[in-house]
């Protein structure tokens, strides 16, 4: 109804409970083998330096798309000067991650009277949906041996 | 040649055995050259440096000065894909600063991610009000859209580049460079801040945004920070561009032309129902819980005058009133195409008058009128001037004059242009040290079609129909643009 459609909060959520339970330790979580030699690393340009950012990072589009758990998730502490995220022990292959900053720390997505997120997110590869969270398609990134990537929070 | 020269070629031809001489056929080819206005919706392909306009006409009136900043789209055609309707096209903001009696002219496009997105694809992507853009759109939010391409509005030492769905795009006001867009407090970023606000009596400014029905009321102080912000229920999910406001009263007019279904672009989400009238939702601005609500005919508006209220609690204000929605929806795209007719009848002049007794009633001129603007000294309060450009019809659209309407006696006077000129909105700007309505300047820009360039000028207030004081040309034609604002 407004301009474009409404971005549904929900759909961009991170599960923050999981998140959270995933406990403050900046380095992502990863099950996988010895065999695994791929890494994921995200900093993060903020504007602003309160709060947490919270990171789940996919390896298919069902799963990005609501259909699965993260393969791995965690918490930046913004408020204590982390910025990054890193994934060790990925498979080689295609991931993408949702992430938003919880700039109030109240472990919402908090949203304008109209229903529009009011706090900044993003996904890998910087990618902007289209009237939407971004797509699988737009979003994901092959990694393979260490991988970076700056995403910006503002 | 275009089709409608041939046309009329054609047509001569067949005359000209008996009639036409050639002093006829040249006359009439030049007047067919004049109505090509095409100009209005150019692409404008860069900034334009600051450069002095030169006087053509007449001679500055001593003590105006300030600045004259504009807004209005500025480019449309990429060669991936283009904006189709008026309304779309990149925000382009115009500075006409007048100083000494000199004129300097400059332009700069809004820096917005809609346009930086576009620019890197070399094409128009996103959907907008009338275009529909394709899957290539990035839209993570309302400003992802964002053209910033409407109206100006002066904030403290700084401009806000307004556009209806999102944000105010802050702009550095010497050199219009693009800062960012302004959140006026963190739980309302992204809530839409509509291009029309009206300053109150008191020194304050109020504007509305929209959602379905849903409206969020801003209350500003003149430096643009947040007094207040509030979302009030409204009766019809109905499209509107402006509203106006007394010095006690925001008054919201709700034309029939309602939501209907969702999908883009924004305007298809709209359906004409001419059968539910036209309806004007009064609040008080002390209590917005305090409202009340009229009926009137059926008409159609982008534009009202500033409103007043009288002692007996009856509420005026003006309108530019059409018929239907037949300009918002292909209208504005022949703007684009830059040929042809636009359909429909253009905008005409109204009082709307609300009694205390709770009926309605509406006066109309049946002169053509857009853009009606009133005595920023009394904005809010009783008057009786409204300028307006008039001039405009069907088969030469964009307006060729200027008018301003006196409701005290029901005259209008008119200044015509005359099909060479596209004439744009005027400002009224007070004369210093003077407090009557007719003791003001009119300050606004043309296109001549026949020089091709943009020009400025000053009218009298008290004697528009004497044409312009002064008037300057510039070396490059700007596209027409949609409202300015006045910083002294």
């Amino acid at each position: 109804m407004t301009r474009i459609a409404l971005l549904a909060a929900a759909a961009l959520m991170i599960s923050v409970p999981a998140v959270a339970q995933a406990g403050p330790v900046p380095t992502g979580s990863v099950a996988g083998d010895n065999a695994d030699t791929a890494a994921l690393t995200l900093t993060f340009d903020v504007g602003a330096t309160t709060g947490r950012i919270m990171v789940a990072l996919f390896d298919s589009a069902e799963a990005y798309g609501g259909g699965g758990a993260p393969v791995g998730q965690t918490v930046v502490d913004v408020a204590s000067g982390q910025r990054t995220a890193a994934f060790a022990g990925l498979k080689p292959g295609a991931y993408a991650a949702r992430i938003f900053h919880d700039v109030d720390g109240d472990g919402q997505m908090d949203t304008n009277p109209f229903g529009m997120p009011t706090e900044p997110y993003a996904f890998t590869n910087n990618a902007r949906g289209n009237m939407g969270p971004a797509s699988w398609e737009r979003a994901n990134v092959v990694v393979s041996g260490t991988t970076v990537q700056t995403i910006s929070l503002r | 040649m275009t089709p409608s020269r041939r046309h009329f070629l054609m047509g001569a031809a067949a005359l000209s055995a008996a009639v036409a001489t050639p002093e006829m056929v040249r006359a009439a080819i030049a007047q067919d050259v004049a109505l090509d206005w095409s100009l209005a919706s150019a692409d404008l392909e860069a900034d334009i440096a600051p450069r002095a306009m030169r006087l053509i006409h007449g001679r500055a009136p001593a003590g105006l000065e300030g600045t004259l900043f504009r807004n209005g789209p500025g480019k449309f055609r990429r060669p991936g894909g283009s904006a189709t309707h008026w309304f779309d096209g990149d925000g382009l903001m115009r500075s006409f600063d007048i100083r000494d009696g000199q004129v300097t002219l400059a332009a700069r496009f809004a820096d917005t991610p809609k346009r930086r997105h576009e620019t890197a694809l070399d094409a128009v992507v996103t959907p907008g009000f009338g275009t529909v853009g394709d899957s290539r759109a990035r839209l993570g939010s309302s400003d992802d859209g964002n053209a910033a391409n409407t109206a100006v509005m002066v904030a403290g030492d700084k401009i806000w580049a307004l556009w209806e769905g999102g944000s105010p795009t802050q702009m550095d006001a010497a050199t219009l460079a693009t800062e960012q867009f302004v959140t006026l407090r963190q739980d309302l970023r992204g809530m839409p801040f509509q291009a029309h606000p009206r300053h109150a009596p008191d020194g304050t400014i109020w504007n509305i945004g929209t959602n379905g029905d849903q409206m969020i009321v801003w209350h500003m102080a003149v430096d643009g920070s947040l007094i207040e912000a509030s979302v009030v229920a409204l009766p019809r999910a109905s499209y509107m561009h402006d509203f106006t406001a007394t010095d006690r009263h925001l008054v919201i007019v709700l034309q029939p032309w309602v939501f209907d279904h969702g999908g883009m672009p924004f305007s298809s989400q709209f359906a004409w129902k001419p059968e539910l009238g036209t309806q004007v939702l009064v609040l008080d601005k002390s209590d917005l819980t305090q409202t009340r609500l009229y009926e009137l005919p059926t008409f159609s508006f982008f534009h009202l005058g500033d409103g007043w209220a009288e002692a007996d609690g009856t509420i005026r204000f003006d309108v530019a009133a059409g018929k239907d929605v037949a300009f918002a929806i292909d209208g504005a795209k022949v703007i684009v195409q830059g040929r042809g007719s636009t359909p429909g009848e253009p905008a005409q002049l109204a009082m709307v008058t609300l009694r205390p007794d709770g009926r309605a009633e509406m006066a109309r001129t049946g002169i053509t009128a857009e853009f009606p603007k009133g005595d920023p000294r009394r904005a809010g309060l009783k008057r009786d001037l409204t300028v307006h450009v008039a001039g405009e019809r069907g088969a030469r659209p964009l307006p060729t004059g200027l008018a301003v309407q006196d409701w005290s006696t029901g005259r209008s006077r008119t200044f015509e242009f005359g099909d060479n000129q596209v004439v744009e909105e005027m400002v009224f700007v007070p004369k210093a040290g003077t407090t009557a309505e007719r003791d003001a300047w009119l300050v606004g820009p043309s296109i001549n079609l026949k020089t091709g360039v943009t020009e400025l000028h000053v009218f009298d207030v008290a004697r528009v129909e004497d044409g312009p004081v002064a008037s300057w040309a510039a070396d490059v034609a700007l596209p027409a643009g949609f409202h300015g604002a006045w910083r002294g």
